[in-house]
């Protein structure tokens, strides 16, 4: 008898809603009993499937929870039955099931949730496992919250269970120092799934905002099962916080609404106090503040201001500067300079940004630029201000965002008196018709390049040899000679022909170096290779550059249709590149079920104004090629801690020595 | 997506030890699930304050229909209505016979 208030298709929504609400508990549970979280999740589908067959017949039962438990439980029992029959005594079954039983420990959940984070995964799976797992939601679901196809959630999903199973990794709770580092992966995935959601601002897709308040519930249910870790409640305070402004972060049609220019009246009280009351957690928890602590106050100092001009600036450029200590990231030394402007003056803030314009990581982040013209707007250098703007506007990939800076340096009345300006004249230079492709090119590469970093609308004339080299050190501070030395001759040629002084003069010319590549001795190849954390696309691709000695270019070239996995090579312009069993073992789970497509793709989709070549596009995930300069960075990056001279390694120095 | 669960008074005997555990770790695991945001209970009666044209008129209760009076209420964050549905079939089956309305929350 179908329930008489409730619709096949309500019976069907209802489970879902049940689902989610006690999917965590029940695969925690199953997890414990089977030691396996993948056959768990595959038990409770089955108690999933049945509840759909069943219930639109008998009708929702009354402990729908309970009965969802009871069925996977008893599938579970009959699963170790079945293998344990094969090698053990009955006895023993006996008392193993009695030791396995799901009490409902809340602890399973928590297990859970460290097992989904666990560090031997990369980044995106442990998002989507977590969402799966913890949230409940069907792999449709985090797609259309990640803007990504189905398929490949699933795969994301299926390739985390097999990694959690190949490397055996426990249904345990870390103790010791492993706590910390674990908890703090928990903690980083459960905030990165709440900005994927809170970054989204085109709200388009409900599921996208969705996913701050999934972040939020992970969070909640993480305080209650850890409820002695300072930094778990400073993760929810800085998120019921961040939260509690989403509705006044954009205006009527869509655009962005700065903080300082928010209605604050739309702010949700419930939720800063709810914030409010998380910092107070993380308060008696107790120890010295963490990062996500000392943001939690940051933001605490913004909900507690009643107008914008009563924020207390002082205390947060403070609490920017012990952050920065803790976390020295370029953008949170930007937003202490901010703070510093905002608190003390804009000379203090300006001296900051300042010293950050020299940060090749930098380089191209737009806020830098924007935060600078802002400084020097309020110190009547107006004209620099202006081109700030227009530069931070050349520089940002957000439509919005460039429409608010060009009209931030359209308020500003440009000079009177025509200039001539380093974008008319790159555009002259580069126009000559006496130079061969490469050299138009080499050059084109110069200018742009200056371009990005100085504005196009920097008068020509004040154009000076501290700022070249400014740039150069920059830009190609780290570049292989012959690259610097290419830029150079190129600024020493267009200041021949734009008759300026010789800009290039404070650039030394370099020596090129042939032995310059050295090969990466043993020793610190087997450290390379147990790095932790190290995601999947940087293991292949390391392992694949030292075992096949192959160009980096050409294998990052490489396409999924070129591979032969068998033969254990690929074909490469003219010739094979071939590998051994290190990259053997990785590859497959790199392709992972593509077919077509670069063997190594960038972490990001482009956006439309940016959009590549067909041929470095996966059809399938719509990500484009790995760059040189994103790999190189990475690897660089990785690698200083087994540089003894602390900078970090190239990628050609993986060939193998000889 | 927020719905309030508003409880109206029922005339049956003060809740006994038991209702009080039981509605203890209800609240304990809503809240822990990071579904439940805020609840209390409302005293009976209140004060009526009612405007027509410029008379603002104040009355203190009780009032007449005290069965239609909301008694408790409970502010909580779900995904779905049946969300909602389900957190109310629960609460329902612990407080006994009685009625509760859930009306989805919008704003600030």
């Amino acid at each position: 008898m179908i329930d008489a208030s409730l619709p096949p298709e309500g019976v069907r929504r209802t489970i879902d809603a049940v689902w989610k609400m006690e999917s965590a508990k029940i695969v925690a549970g199953l997890t414990r009993m089977v030691r396996d979280v993948g056959l768990a999740e595959e038990l409770a589908q089955d108690a999933l499937v049945s509840a759909l067959e069943q219930w639109p017949e008998s009708g929702v039962p009354d402990n729908p929870g309970a009965w969802l438990m009871a069925i996977a439980k008893r599938r579970a029992v009959d699963h170790i039955r079945r293998s344990a029959r094969l090698e053990r005594k009955h006895e023993q079954i006996a008392y193993e099931l009695e030791q396995r039983q799901p009490d409902g420990e809340p602890d399973d959940v928590l297990r859970l949730m460290f097992l989904s984070c666990h560090p031997v995964l990369p980044t995106e799976e442990r998002v989507a496992l977590t969402l799966r797992l913890l949230g409940g939601l069907t792999a449709a679901e985090i797609a259309r919250a990640f803007l990504a196809v189905e398929p490949m959630i699933v795969q994301r999903i299926a390739s985390a269970k097999r990694t959690l199973a190949e490397a055996g990794v426990p249904f345990e709770l870390p103790d010791g120092a492993e706590l910390t580092e674990r908890l703090s992966s928990v903690l980083g995935i459960i905030y990165l799934i709440f900005n994927e959601g809170y970054s989204a601002t085109s709200g388009d897709d409900l599921m996208r905002p969705e996913l701050c308040l999934e972040a939020l519930r992970l969070g909640r249910l993480l305080a209650e099962l850890a409820p002695h870790e300072a930094e778990v409640h400073g993760l929810i305070a800085l998120m019921e916080l961040q939260e509690s402004r989403s509705a006044a972060r954009t205006g009527p049609s869509g655009e962005p609404v700065q903080l300082h220019e928010q209605n604050r009246g739309r702010w949700d009280r419930l939720l800063i106090r709810r914030g409010f009351t998380a910092m107070l957690r993380a308060r008696e928890a107790g120890g010295p503040p963490g990062p996500y602590m000392l943001q939690a106050a940051i933001a605490v100092c913004h909900a507690q201001a009643r107008t914008a001009e009563d924020t207390d600036w002082a205390q947060i450029a403070a609490l920017y500067e012990t952050l920065s200590r803790l976390l020295p990231t370029p953008v949170v030394r930007l937003n202490h300079a901010v703070a510093l402007g905002m608190a003390y003056g804009p000379e203090a803030g300006l001296a900051v940004v300042d010293s950050l314009t020299g940060d090749p990581t930098l380089r191209d982040y737009h806020l830098l630029p924007s935060v600078r013209g802002d400084l020097l707007l309020r110190l009547g250098r107006r004209e620099e201000a202006r081109r700030e703007f227009l530069r931070a506007a050349s520089l940002t990939g957000n439509d919005a965002e460039r429409a608010f800076l060009r009209r931030r340096a359209d308020e500003i009345p440009a000079p009177k008196a025509p200039t001539f300006t380093l974008w008319q004249a790159a555009r002259g230079f580069l126009a000559r018709d006496d130079f061969d492709g490469g050299t138009a090119r080499s050059y084109g590469q110069t200018l742009r390049r200056l371009r990005r970093s100085l504005g196009d609308e920097l008068p020509l004339d004040s154009l000076t040899a501290d700022q070249v080299a400014h740039v150069f050190r920059t830009a190609w501070g780290e570049a292989a000679a012959a690259t610097w030395n290419r830029h150079r001759s190129a600024v020493r040629s267009f200041c021949a022909w734009a008759s300026l002084d010789d800009l290039a003069a404070g650039l030394d010319r370099r020596a090129v170096s042939p032995a310059r590549t050295e090969t990466i001795d043993a020793a610190r190849l087997d450290a390379l290779w147990n790095l932790p954390d190290v995601p999947l696309r940087e293991l292949t691709l390391w392992r694949l550059l030292h075992e096949s000695a192959a160009g980096v270019t050409t294998v990052l070239s490489l396409n999924v249709e070129d591979l032969d996995l068998d033969d254990r090579r690929a074909r490469a312009g003219g010739g094979w590149v071939s590998w051994r069993s290190g990259t053997a073992r990785l590859l497959p789970d790199l392709v992972a079920g593509r077919t077509r497509g670069p063997v190594f793709l960038a972490d990001r989709r482009s956006g439309p104004a940016r959009m590549p070549a067909q041929a470095d596009l996966c059809p399938e995930t719509g990500r484009r090629r790995l760059s040189y300069e994103r790999a190189e960075y990475l690897f660089k990056r990785a690698t200083i801690p087994l540089d003894p001279a602390g900078a970090g390694y190239t990628l050609r120095q993986l060939k193998p020595r000889g | 997506m927020r719905y309030l669960m508003t409880t109206k008074a029922t005339d049956t005997a003060a809740p006994d030890e038991t209702l009080y555990a039981e509605m203890a770790k209800f609240v304990e695991e809503l809240t822990a699930a990071g579904v439940l945001l805020a609840t209390g209970g409302l005293e009976a009666g209140g004060v009526r304050v009612a405007s027509s044209g410029d008379t603002i008129t104040v009355t203190d209760g009780p009032f007449t229909e005290a069965k239609e009076a909301v008694a408790g209420f409970a502010l909580v964050e779900v995904r779905s209505k049946e969300e909602a549905i389900e957190v109310t079939r629960r609460f329902r089956k612990i407080v006994g016979d009685g009625e509760s309305v859930i009306q989805q929350v919008f704003g600030p």
